[in-house]
């Protein structure tokens, strides 16, 4: 990381959990930080139920239950967001520094409004001086810039196939320009076709200028490796393991991102045809998580030590984190005795 | 659109079977009732003859009236052809009147009675529906109830407790009647006023039934379509909630037109009961009279007007619904 970076987003202990309708509390995001330069992507990785939905939406900056902000900062551009008004952060944050494609895109847009009039909504949401004629003009230059056709600001949500509205949700995200871009899955549910075709845009975003950063959410591991820079892997709630995205793909520290990428992958053969190695066993529940390294009952490598206190997360430097009580020398000498 | 087109013709096609097969059965099945309808005029109209010939003159004369003196199948060609040029016949039960006439005397009754009713019962019971969907809590809590209660409670129940509770304890109100008994149609300001107040009774009890089924259906859509995507998105967006609101009724509220429509198209049965009860003067009342006098014309022809109605409303809805809500268009367009 070179000391003139800029960066965009700065997370610093973010922490939000959900009350349920029986008062239970369930912390999905625990003690998160991260940080996104201009230019850059992160990826986050993790199984199903580990919190990657819940940091995403946490991240925006504006919550409502049965979500809730406990503690942390979420920095944009020098300016602390979770310090703000709600109010505030709907008119002058979302959607014009941050904005959100969410999981299941297929559903995000209204289904009985024609995309335009959305984009009319969104932009007046921000500036009610925009004049429709302008917003139209502006909404058509940027469908083109992103190879989408023109037409489908005329249509109903209902009308566009899986893979357009799945585009046209990307397209509708950025028409504001925002600094960072929050992508939950945004390729999980299409064909291998439309799914390359959904990542070629997202990774045009930043190229045409309508992005600064971005983040990418997916519980496929090896997914992220062409995508983005850096990688975060995530384990019930907490983030385990930070690096580039080579280093987290061909040589995880963390014994759980050792588990996603399975033992036999080396970059020479490159990610084809890797299949995905199941962890036996299921993560904690998160209404009551274990009191030492939350990954303990599915570790191959468990000690006594681990399960005593809370494991926090360790710099192996140059940018690299990762949680574990286990130093690097003594994981890389079990992965090599077990590969 | 030339999907849509053939999507129209297919529907019309099957509306018109729909019809045909309706206008036979309605002909038939009030036919098959024993008994002989045409006697019982006889022994009114010759109380006191002692002449038999006399006797089975008269009934000779009315059955060759009537044409029942005619096979079955001829006298179906007969009633088509005359249904075709707009004649219904004589009512057996209320013989000399036409069948036209009664019906024209009855049918303002209920359209009067309903459509207000039902329009009223529907917008009252949507705004609470969507109300309690977005306040929750308090509000919620009394209303569902409620809604539940009226809803779930027979046609007659509702009527019989407005009229133990308003008529005979409170007196407040007439129980029976579209207006006083003693009283001709006219356009004096004491008619109209006892025609409101005779109103006011089978008006509230079909207001509290509507209200009570549309807020539960317009609740839980509401809930529903609070919870979709959409909406989160849209706040992600920087959307007013109040926007965002308004998405979610409109969706919310499309489904419930086709409610509306068939309540008005099923209107006729909708008030057979409140009729019934308040010996109100309407379509529902004839009916009843029909069906006790075997008047085998009357039941035809009212039987048909409810047809209609309730075929031509779902041929509406089912054709205007694809253009107000795109949702069923795409899926009309993929039948
Ligand atoms: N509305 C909610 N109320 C209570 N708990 C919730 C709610 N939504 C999610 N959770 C819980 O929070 C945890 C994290 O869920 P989240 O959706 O963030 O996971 P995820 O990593 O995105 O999973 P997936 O890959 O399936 O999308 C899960 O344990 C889940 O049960
Ligand atoms: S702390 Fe212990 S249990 Fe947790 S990952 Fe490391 S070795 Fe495994
Ligand atoms: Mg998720």
């Amino acid at each position: 990381m070179s000391v003139m970076s800029n960066v965009v987003l700065e997370v610093r202990d973010l922490t939000t959990k959900y009350v349920t309708r029986f008062r239970e509390e369930v912390y999905a995001v625990d003690h998160v930080s991260l940080q996104v330069e201009e230019g850059k992507s992160l990826g986050i990785a993790g199984e199903s139920g580990c919190g990657k939905s819940t940091l995403a939406l946490s991240l925006m900056g504006y919550y409502f239950p049965p979500l809730h902000y406990t503690c942390g900062e979420i920095i944009i551009d020098g300016r602390d967001i979770s310090a703000m008004r709600p109010d505030d952060v709907r008119k002058s944050i979302l959607g014009t520094e941050i904005a959100y494609i969410p999981q299941s895109a297929m559903n995000a847009l209204n289904p009985t409004q024609k995309v335009i009039h959305f984009v009319e909504d969104v932009f007046q949401a921000h500036d009610p001086f925009k004049s429709k004629k302008e917003i139209h003009e502006f909404a058509k230059e940027a469908f083109e810039t992103l190879g989408l056709p023109e037409e489908v600001l005329q249509k109903y949500p209902v009308e566009l196939s899986g893979g357009m509205k799945q585009r046209t949700v990307i397209a509708v995200s950025v028409l504001l320009c925002p600094k960072v871009l929050i992508a939950d899955e945004p390729s999980s549910a299409l064909d291998v076709t439309t799914q390359k075709m959904v990542i070629k845009m997202l990774k045009g975003l930043m190229e045409n200028g309508f992005i600064k950063s971005m983040i990418f959410i997916t519980h496929e591991l090896p997914l992220l490796y062409n995508v983005t820079d850096d990688i975060m892997v995530m384990y019930a709630g907490q983030i385990v393991e930070k690096a580039t995205a080579r280093e987290a793909v061909f040589d995880p520290l963390h014994p759980y991102a050792k588990g996603l990428m399975g033992s036999i992958i080396v970059p020479e053969s490159g990610l084809r045809d890797v299949k995905l190695a199941a962890i036996p066993g299921v993560p904690p529940n998160l209404k009551d998580p274990p009191v030492g390294c939350r990954f303990a009952e599915r570790c191959k490598y468990v000690r006594a030590e681990c399960k005593v206190a809370a494991v926090p997360l360790y710099d192996a430097g140059g940018g690299r984190a990762y949680r574990c009580i286990l130093s690097e020398e003594v994981l890389r000498e079990a992965y090599q005795h077990a590969g | 659109m030339k999907g849509y087109r053939k999507y129209f013709l297919n529907k019309l096609g099957w509306f018109a079977v729909t019809f045909v097969c309706a206008f036979i059965l309605n002909f038939i099945l009030p036919r098959l009732m024993p008994g002989d309808p045409v006697a019982a005029i006889v022994a009114r109209m010759a109380q006191g003859m002692s002449n038999a010939r006399g006797v089975q003159a008269i009934y000779e004369q009315y059955t060759e009236l009537f044409g029942t003196n005619k096979p079955m199948l001829q006298q179906f060609f007969i009633y088509v052809n005359n249904v075709f040029h707009g004649d219904f016949g004589f009512s057996f039960s209320q013989y000399p009147r036409t069948v036209a006439d009664v019906l024209a005397s009855s049918i303002w009754w209920t359209v009067g009675l309903q459509l207000p009713a039902i329009l009223v019962g529907w917008l009252i019971g949507n705004f609470l529906g969507a109300l309690a969907a977005y306040l929750k809590k308090g509000f919620d809590k009394v209303l569902m109830p409620a809604s539940i209660f009226a809803s779930s409670l027979p046609a007659f129940g509702m009527a019989v407790i407005l009229l133990v509770v308003f008529g005979v304890t409170l007196e407040w109100l007439p129980t029976s009647g579209g207006y006083g008994y003693d009283l001709i149609p006219n356009f004096s300001w004491e008619f109209v006023w006892s025609v409101i107040v005779h109103y006011q009774m089978p008006f509230w009890s079909i207001v509290l039934i509507t209200i009570g089924g549309q807020a539960i259906g317009m609740r839980s859509m509401a809930i529903y379509e609070l919870n979709a995507d959409y909406v989160k998105y849209s706040r992600f967006m920087g959307i007013k909630d109040r926007k965002i609101v308004r998405y979610v009724f409109r969706n919310a509220m499309l489904p419930q037109i086709t409610g509306l429509a068939l309540s008005i198209g099923t209107m006729v049965f909708g008030a057979i009961v409140a009729e019934i009860i308040f010996s109100y003067p309407g379509l529902g009342s004839t009916i009843l009279t029909a069906v006790l006098g075997q008047d085998y014309p009357l039941i035809s022809a009212t039987m048909l007007i409810i047809t209609l109605m309730v075929l031509i409303t779902t041929f509406i809805i089912e054709i205007l619904y694809g253009f107000i809500d795109p949702r069923i268009k795409a899926a009309q367009a993929e039948d």
